[in-house]
């Protein structure tokens, strides 16, 4: 089971495989990369768009209408060719559809694809060949800055070490050696993994796993299997589509039986109920959402979201759980002094990305020498030739905590590398685990400074007086009480406290040794507490975010503390919400805590609790955090959330986030720390890997509901002004002025702006098809149609009732209003060549008249116009109409 | 509530119903306020006339009968007597004599007058000698006339040509002479202005020969000697020309 454990036999072969015996196993197991998840090829999509639903009703709508339109011209009928028009419809409305197909296809498969070298050792000699050439059993080496080329055990290593953070999402570098020290492959050190990085240090090892068998393969290949889940927008527009059809085809049936009823033949009642269907199925639907989608998807990435699956914008709007990390995402990602402790107080520093906060008093003696201390017992430095950049943006060479104080000093107190000048150090002890502090002893004058931080207990120690406005006082009980009590608040609100004292050396600092340096006496000074801040724009988010009904759940890796200060500042946990625990201290005595508002697991008691009891906690605490939980209970976490029936958004940057970024409803990859697998796995990346971007992505889907149910009820007024001609032809006997053709399909209305309601919580949606805006287009269509008819010259009163004698084929001297006389195809030809009726029925008549001009507009070429021109007054007689349609359509909708 | 939010419902459609009738009346009245009641707004759909026959038989352009049987042709003359009816010579009392070959404008005259049309210019086929127009002797006739269009004004000299499918089966005879349709009925100036205006027509004899019996002959007449008539239209067989069958039985 731990073949990582077993001894190697033989004994490391140092000389490693032959040429011979690499090409075999090389055909065997094939080539070291991870093979792209096998997608549905593009024909077969589009094949499959081709025969959905109501494309199936159009193509048999085409081939009836084909049919009809070949026997109806092979009976001499020449006024057939409108029939064609649906045969036109079927491919185009396939394309439409298949383009989206096509958006979401892109992006692909993205984990290692660049070539990666590595540093092989064949039969003795070192060669260097692309790592998909590694096979099972090759002796690599690796050095500081290599990519792992293959799961690997190591054989010998001289100071390695690994991030890990994209597979296991552990921060910290990994040392890595030969020795064995865990069962599990991931937790032992002498695996390097895949894809890792090496961050210093050099290591030989032993190819175990190659290609998809490496422990990062078999997770991608987890990932691919967790299905992808149907976005809502798909969900309602597939329900919407049926009962679109399930009407169509009862209206057609109906239109169809008074058709033949009245005693039309069977044909062209078929052609009928055909026109019917055809009027009513939305075919501009599916484009109409795809360029919804489109625009918004590219309006997003404009504000660093960028979208790889169209529908997820929509899904983003319906998103009802937000699953955070922590770090990078709520917070800056970077350590910053939040807090001092000095003449007994605490102060608050600035922690806004850009320095614009409030700072504190600095006139006290204390703060000087306490700054002093800062800057000199620390090893941190800014990089050369930095002096143009702000402070906070500064690259430091140290760790998170100096960096911090250094920043912290720079910042305050101004040029930190003259002071430390001023103080030439003479020594120092570096800080260990062991001893918990660091110090440094400095050149002041005729004396040597010695400087102290670290663990403020440990520091306290040492003390024998406390500094108060500069004066040393006896460090007495009533002291370390306050210590201890200011010690107890940075630490509760999660901040990284350190301690910091001082004190005077005589004599040379020539020789010194760290036993000389003195065990205590010396003067504490203060506090000084750090924390990774809350990115600023974060507190509005998750207040936006409230009001939207929107639930933020962090989710952590962090100490269950920290994690609670920074929910608390951010908001996840309001003011005044209290945990079980705070309940517990509070009112001992109440013993059932379900009232408690918030909450914070950790992922100890994660582990330990049933999938019902999760959900129960999830549905009895508002306000959630889960703290020091493992990429791998994301995924707990996301389902259970889901099963309360939220659509949930996650954030991930690790490989192993992948499967909940793949399970949640939307997954958000950081676009900055987020690994190629996280970004594979997401509907979403992140590019500044902020909080507040997804919020304002939400915002985007939530427009884009309100905006695609604007376009599609636009889409949909259609149905009613075709559907009226046909009734006004059976009721009032008017000639038929539609043909079975099309109007052309409608512009989405992606750019309205959002609606106020936008961030109103919100349920289900549910989309209905618009009447009162149809109607009026109907209206304006007939005015239309009655108008151009008068003004060729067959007055309403004649019209009405005119459909008897307008259908005869004999009647070729039919009479208009001025006694002029037509044969059969001119009069004809003005109704359906004039069809203003189209043009007033066209959806897009009431937003604009202007986009419907080259169609239908006067002074167009009547060539170059499939439906002849509407002369000017007609034109501005639509103007009246286009008021209450543009105004009863937007309320009627929302 | 329930009752309340229905009335409420239902106030609203009925206003609003109410409003897009006015709306729609409305504009309807102001549209229609733009067309004058004499000429329509736009003729640019008839350029040309069609042809159409008289009398028209009901099921198709055929004409089946046996010319020793007068039912069978009773109402071709019932209908060929009551559309001359109107060229009869006591309701063209008004009507005034006009110069023949020339088109007789009158745009400047508030009052446009119509021209005489003659029966006797349809010689055998103007029902006066002989009352069954031809169809008990063997010669039917039919009428051809041109649809009336506003404004329309020939040019050249058209005349009506008809001509049998079938070779040798038939004679023709015009009235008047040629086929000639004469410049000064037109052009055309509309119902309302041009009240008693009648379009000229040509009578077309067919004089079947007799061993062409029972045989069915196709007529085709057209307009000629006009170039701004077309009669060659692919899509319309009715512009400028027309089609019948014949079929006679003794």
């Amino acid at each position: 089971m731990t073949p990582h454990c077993t001894p190697l036999t033989p004994a490391a072969p140092p000389q490693g495989l032959g040429p011979g015996a690499a090409a075999e196993r090389l055909l065997r197991d094939g080539p070291n990369e991870l093979r792209p998840p096998r997608g549905t090829p593009e024909c077969l999509k589009f094949a499959r768009q081709l025969a959905g639903g109501l494309q199936c009703l159009m193509w048999v709508a085409a081939a009836i209408c084909l049919v009809a339109f070949g026997i109806q011209r092979g009976q001499g009928d020449l006024t057939s060719a409108d029939d064609v028009g649906p045969g036109r419809l079927g491919p185009s409305r396939g394309w439409a559809g298949w383009m989206p197909g096509c958006q979401g296809g892109k992006g692909g498969w993205m984990v290692v694809t660049y070539p990666v070298q590595a540093t092989v050792i064949r039969e003795g000699d070192k060669f260097q060949i692309d790592a998909n050439q590694l096979v099972v059993g090759d002796v690599v080496e690796i050095k500081g800055g290599d990519r792992v080329p293959a799961d690997i055990r190591i054989l010998s290593a001289q100071g390695c070490k690994v991030d890990n953070s994209s597979l296991t999402g552990e921060s910290e570098p990994q040392t890595r050696s030969p020795e064995c020290t865990h069962e599990s492959p991931l937790e032992t050190r002498n695996i390097a993994f895949f894809s890792t990085m090496c961050l210093e240090g050099t290591a030989t090892g032993l190819v175990i796993n190659t290609g998809d068998r490496t422990i990062i393969g078999r997770i991608a290949s987890l990932a691919s299997g967790v299905e992808n889940e149907k976005t809502p927008i798909a969900i309602e527009i597939e329900h919407f589509v049926d009962i679109i059809a399930g009407l169509a085809i009862f209206f057609g049936g109906t239109f169809f039986v008074v058709a033949m009823v009245i005693g039309y033949p069977f044909l062209r009642a078929m052609v009928f109920f055909m026109a019917i269907v055809v009027a009513y199925v939305p075919e501009g639907l599916l484009a109409t959402v795809t360029v919804c989608l489109s625009l918004t998807a590219k309006r997003l990435a404009r504000k660093n979201c960028v979208v790889k699956n169209l529908e997820a914008v929509e899904t983003l709007g319906s998103t009802s759980v937000i699953c955070s990390d922590k770090t990078g995402t709520l917070t800056q990602n970077r350590m910053t002094v939040a807090h001092l402790w000095f003449d007994n107080q605490i102060h608050t520093a600035d922690t806004t990305e850009d320095q614009s906060g409030q700072s504190f008093d600095q006139s006290s003696e204390t703060w000087r020498a306490l700054s002093r201390i800062v800057t000199l017992c620390n090893r941190a430095v800014f990089k050369p030739g930095q002096d143009n950049v702000p402070v906070a943006k500064r690259e430091v060479i140290g760790d998170a905590s100096e960096t911090a104080l250094l920043k912290f000093a720079e910042a305050t107190v101004g040029n930190v590398a003259e002071q430390r000048s001023r103080y030439p150090k003479v020594f120092e002890v570096p800080f260990t685990s062991a001893n918990k502090f660091q110090v440094s002893v400095h050149e002041a004058g005729e004396r040597l400074l010695l400087v102290l931080k670290g663990a403020p207990e440990r520091v306290l120690e040492r003390c024998g007086s406390v500094m108060l406005k500069g004066q040393e006082l006896p460090l007495d009980q009533q002291w370390r009480e306050a210590f201890e009590s200011a010690y107890a608040e940075l630490g509760g609100r999660g901040e990284r406290v350190l301690g910091f004292c001082q004190g005077y050396l005589e004599g040379p600092g020539e020789g010194l040794s760290a036993e000389q340096l003195p065990g205590e006496g010396l003067c504490f000074t203060g506090l000084v507490a750090m924390i990774d801040p809350p990115r600023a724009s974060v507190p509005a988010a998750v207040r936006k975010c409230r009001t939207a009904g929107i639930r933020v759940i962090m989710v952590t890796g962090d100490h269950p503390i920290t994690a609670r200060a920074i929910a608390g500042s951010v908001g996840i946990i309001s003011e005044g919400s209290e945990t079980p625990e705070d309940l517990a201290a509070r009112l001992p005595s109440v013993r059932p805590r379900r009232q408690a508002r918030a909450r914070v697991l950790t992922g100890a008691q994660l582990q330990e609790m049933e999938p019902a009891a999760l959900v129960d906690a999830l549905r009895t605490h508002p306000e959630m955090v889960f703290a020091r939980t493992s990429p791998q209970q994301k995924l707990i976490i996301v389902e259970s959330c889901q099963r309360l029936g939220a659509i949930v958004a996650v954030t991930g940057d690790g490989v192993n986030d992948s499967p909940a970024l793949k399970k949640a409803d939307i997954g958000v990859a950081m676009g900055i720390a987020g690994s190629d697998a996280a970004k594979n796995a997401a509907d979403m990346i992140l590019l500044d890997d902020n909080f507040a971007s997804i919020v304002t992505g939400v915002e985007q889907g939530r427009l884009i509901f309100d905006n695609l149910k604007k376009s599609i009820a636009y889409t949909l007024t259609k149905n009613i002004p075709e559907l009226t001609p046909y009734l006004v032809y059976i009721t009032a006997s008017v000639p038929l002025h539609l043909g079975p053709s099309r109007t052309p399909g409608p512009l989405p209305d992606a750019w309205a702006p959002p609606s106020p309601d936008a961030w109103a919580p919100r349920g289900r949606q549910a989309l209905s098809p618009p009447r009162a805006a149809g109607a009026m287009q109907s209206f304006a269509g007939f005015v239309d149609y009655f108008v151009a008819l008068a003004q060729e010259g067959w007055w309403p009163a004649l019209v009405l009732g005119l459909r008897p004698r307008w259908e005869d084929t004999r009647e070729q001297e039919l009479q208009d209003s001025y006694g002029q006389q037509w044969v059969r195809l001119p009069y004809a030809a003005p109704i359906r060549a004039l069809c203003p009726y189209r043009a007033a029925s066209h959806p897009l008549y009431g937003p604009s008249v202007a986009p419907t001009h080259p169609l239908y507009g006067p002074y167009m070429d009547r060539t170059q116009s499939p439906y002849g021109p509407i002369q000017t007054p007609v034109w501005l007689l639509h103007i009246p109409y286009t008021v209450p349609i543009c105004s009863c359509t937007g309320p009627y909708m929302a | 509530r329930g009752f309340f939010f229905t009335g409420l419902i239902l106030l609203f459609y009925l206003v609003f119903y109410g409003f897009l009738a006015a709306l729609f009346t409305f504009t309807m009245w102001v549209m229609l306020q733009t067309l004058s009641s004499d000429i329509p707004k736009y003729r640019d759909r008839i350029a040309s006339p069609g042809l159409m026959i008289s009398p028209k038989p009901d099921t198709a352009l055929e004409f089946y009968f046996n010319k020793s049987d007068s039912q069978s042709y009773a109402e071709y003359v019932s209908t060929l007597r009551q559309f001359l009816e109107t060229y009869d010579d006591s309701k063209q009392a008004q009507n005034i004599d006009c110069t023949p070959g020339k088109v007789f404008d009158q745009n400047d005259e508030a009052v446009k007058k119509a021209c005489r049309f003659n029966l006797s210019e349809l010689g055998q086929c103007s029902g006066k000698e002989d009352k069954t127009f031809g169809y008990s002797r063997g010669t039917p006739c039919v009428l051809v006339k041109m649809n009336r269009i506003i404004g329309l004004k020939p040019e050249g000299e058209p005349y009506i040509q008809c001509s049998s499918k079938e070779e040798g089966t038939v004679q023709i005879n015009y009235f008047p002479p040629g086929g000639l349709i004469d410049l000064m009925y037109f052009p055309y100036y509309g119902k309302s202005l041009h009240a008693h205006y009648l379009q000229p027509l040509v009578a077309v004899q067919l004089a079947i020969n007799s061993n062409s019996t029972k045989e069915e002959m196709t007529i085709e007449c057209k307009i000629l000697g006009s170039p701004n008539l077309k009669n060659e239209d692919d899509r319309d067989k009715f512009l400028g020309r027309i089609a019948f069958k014949v079929q006679m039985t003794e």
